[in-house]
């Protein structure tokens, strides 16, 4: 059984069978964060996926492809009713001065663009619904 | 000697520039954007200018901006850090026409070093060899694809202002070649204002090894030995040390008298950095070296090259551009033991380092012998999603390379930063691979380690991990919650009966 004890804000040593080591904990009920050791931990967001997330299928079969973080739209390269295809580039972000290309994930038409050029946009924002 | 200092930087590098007007006894000013109003840069500074909105190029980014604060703080001299308008050779002419004192070259070196294409015909001119390429005189994109097929693939296509990576993007398959031609050519006009493009041979497996520079208004020229930074993603620096594994004693004489010869050639002041790609797969003796661009400015890793030096970078820096002659004289500049650093990113690794913003829930810097850490954030603020996402260096210092390097590992575990993901775990990684380890790297190596090093962090929670996270409060609070204080820890307060 491991022994926790606080040692200072959002820090505990944690003792378990004889051995000790000090981790570090932050965040909301929802998101909770963990330092130990040079490994980060986090629990509450998932925090499954290799790739960034980008989109998500919706009822009738609609492909809304989404912005994977806050980024600013520089290129809307695509307009409703343009039949894209795989791997084309739809949108291009900017963050944090690299440019983000944002694929098609296939073969599709554009059903509607959501964003504007300039615009800046926040994390799951839909930005092309694709069908 | 320069009175009052502005930095027209934020972050890290900021906070640097700020420490070694302190020293010098020069007044410091800082800038800062609306979402920078509490950021450490600003507290550190003697005085502190609002500039302008988020937007880099509404703040960080404008010239008139600057020059404005510089006016109405009264300023003699401005620092431009790196990144931002540090190679805007604009920026300097605006400096030196309005009569204040740009702390780097004088304009038409940056203008000329800054187009890589005028640094390239400058540099064989000077018999400093050059990587094989072609500069196309038609832009357009057919134009610059046609010099691509003549050059060949795998070519880099590179933006004539570039840095740091930015504006460039490698072609291994000519029929991507528009696509490329273009994001480079848009990030470039958006990074640089320039959009100018050449394109390159590219190198296989080539070492990147710069030479820092110095040189002051008295013609003196010396150089600050060489850095390895070889270990890149994309282009960006991700490891930095000194000296090289791979330059022998010989080597290091042929580069470092190139690197002078450069700099002589264009006239040079102040502090720079001669970058060279080494193919050494000739072997010991037969290694080759190519001119790849030259810094007209501080480097993001210039602590390495001052730990192993023992001397200011920066503080010279500001010497110089008051007109005094360099502090130091080149019998006397030396190379000891060996110096690593590795850059803290809010990034994530496991999904695409993709920048992350957001607050610093925790962060607290580890104090270990050796270890120096240049950072310009602190816990509770916010790293916002306008800017570069560098929140600090880790620099380790020792006798020799296996120390330094074990050094900055026990540094990077003792780091937490919570809040925002960083990539900690996956500097780790790079310093522990084996072939890291024996110094078989070259610019290719995290492009083909690079995916399993970046695993997602783990998603296995181990058991003492778990037993934290179960003892601390679950509360909706965005930060740690201080501790209680123990009810008899004031030892007087216990004392309240007693009297002498």
């Amino acid at each position: 059984m491991a022994t926790v004890t606080q040692i200072g804000p959002g820090a505990y040593r944690v003792e378990d069978d004889g051995k000790q080591v000090v981790v570090f904990v932050a965040g909301t009920a929802e998101d909770r964060w963990a330092f130990c050791n040079g490994e980060i931990y986090r629990e509450g967001e998932r925090h499954d996926e290799g790739r960034p997330k980008g989109g998500h299928y919706k009822d009738g079969g609609h492909y809304e492809l989404t912005s994977p973080m806050p980024a600013t739209v520089v290129k809307v390269l695509v307009a409703p009713g343009q039949a894209v295809r795989h791997g084309d580039t739809l949108i291009v972000l900017e963050a944090m001065k690299m440019e983000l290309p944002i694929r098609a994930p296939s073969d599709a038409v554009v059903q509607a663009v959501n964003c504007r050029e300039g615009e800046l946009v926040q994390p799951e924002r839909t930005l092309v619904e694709l069908a | 000697m320069i009175k009052r200092l502005l930095i027209a930087n934020r972050g890290e590098i900021a906070v640097r520039i700020i420490r070694a007007c302190q020293e010098l006894g020069v007044e410091s000013v800082a800038v800062y954007s609306e979402a920078d109003a509490r950021a450490p840069h600003v507290n550190a500074a003697d005085r502190a200018v609002l500039i302008g909105p988020a937007p880099a190029s509404d703040s960080y980014l404008s010239t008139a901006r600057l020059l404005d604060a510089a006016r109405t703080s009264g300023a003699d001299a401005i620092h431009p850090g790196y990144g931002f308008l540090s190679e805007n050779a604009a920026f300097a002419a605006a400096c030196e026409q309005s009569g204040v004192v740009f702390v780097g070259p004088p304009s038409k070196v940056i203008a000329q070093m800054g187009s890589k294409i005028a640094a390239r015909r400058l540099m064989q001119s000077a018999g400093v060899p050059v990587v094989p390429g072609e500069t196309p005189q038609d832009q357009s994109d057919a134009g610059v694809a046609a010099a691509l097929t003549r050059v060949g693939v795998p070519a880099l296509v590179k933006a004539s202002a570039g840095g740091g990576g930015k504006g460039m993007r490698r072609v291994d398959d000519e029929s991507l070649a528009t696509e490329a031609i273009q994001m480079a050519r848009r990030e470039a006009e958006s990074a640089f204002g320039d959009g100018t493009l050449y394109v390159e041979q590219v190198i296989e497996r080539p070492r990147h090894v710069e030479v820092q520079i110095f040189a002051d208004a008295q013609d003196h020229v010396v150089h600050l030995f060489e850095r390895e930074c070889s270990v890149q993603r994309r282009h960006q620096k991700v490891i930095e040390e000194s000296p090289s594994i791979v330059v022998t004693p010989k080597l290091r004489t042929r580069m470092t008298d190139a690197a002078i010869q450069a700099a002589r050639a264009c006239g040079y002041r102040n502090a720079g950095t001669v970058e060279f790609l080494v193919d050494v797969s000739g072997g010991r003796g037969a290694e080759r070296f190519y001119f790849l661009e030259m810094n007209t400015r501080l480097q993001v890793e210039h602590p390495v090259t001052e730990q192993v030096t023992g001397l200011d970078i920066v503080r010279a820096q500001i010497l110089v551009a008051s007109g005094e002659p360099l502090p130091w004289v080149s019998p006397w500049i030396t190379q000891r033991g060996h110096a690593i650093e590795a850059r803290i990113y809010a990034e994530d690794p496991s999904r695409g380092f993709l920048p992350q913003a957001g607050r610093l829930l925790l962060y607290r810097e580890p104090r270990l012998p050796g270890v120096r850490i240049d950072s310009g954030v602190e816990e509770g603020g916010d790293v916002p999603v306008h800017y570069d996402p560098l929140l600090a260096k880790v620099i380790a210092s020792a006798a020799t390379r296996d120390e330094a390097t074990t050094r900055l590992v026990c540094a990077l575990r003792a780091f937490p930063i919570l809040g925002v993901q960083t990539n900690i775990p996956f500097l780790l990684r790079i310093l522990e691979h084996p072939r890291f380890r024996s110094g078989e790297i070259d610019t290719g190596f995290l492009d083909r380690e690079g995916a399993s090093l970046a695993a997602a962090t783990q998603v296995e929670i181990p058991v003492v991990v778990r037993a934290a996270l179960d003892a601390a409060p679950r509360a909706a609070a965005a930060s740690p919650q201080p501790l209680a204080p123990s009810p008899r820890s004031d030892p007087w307060e216990a004392l309240t009966s007693w009297r002498p």
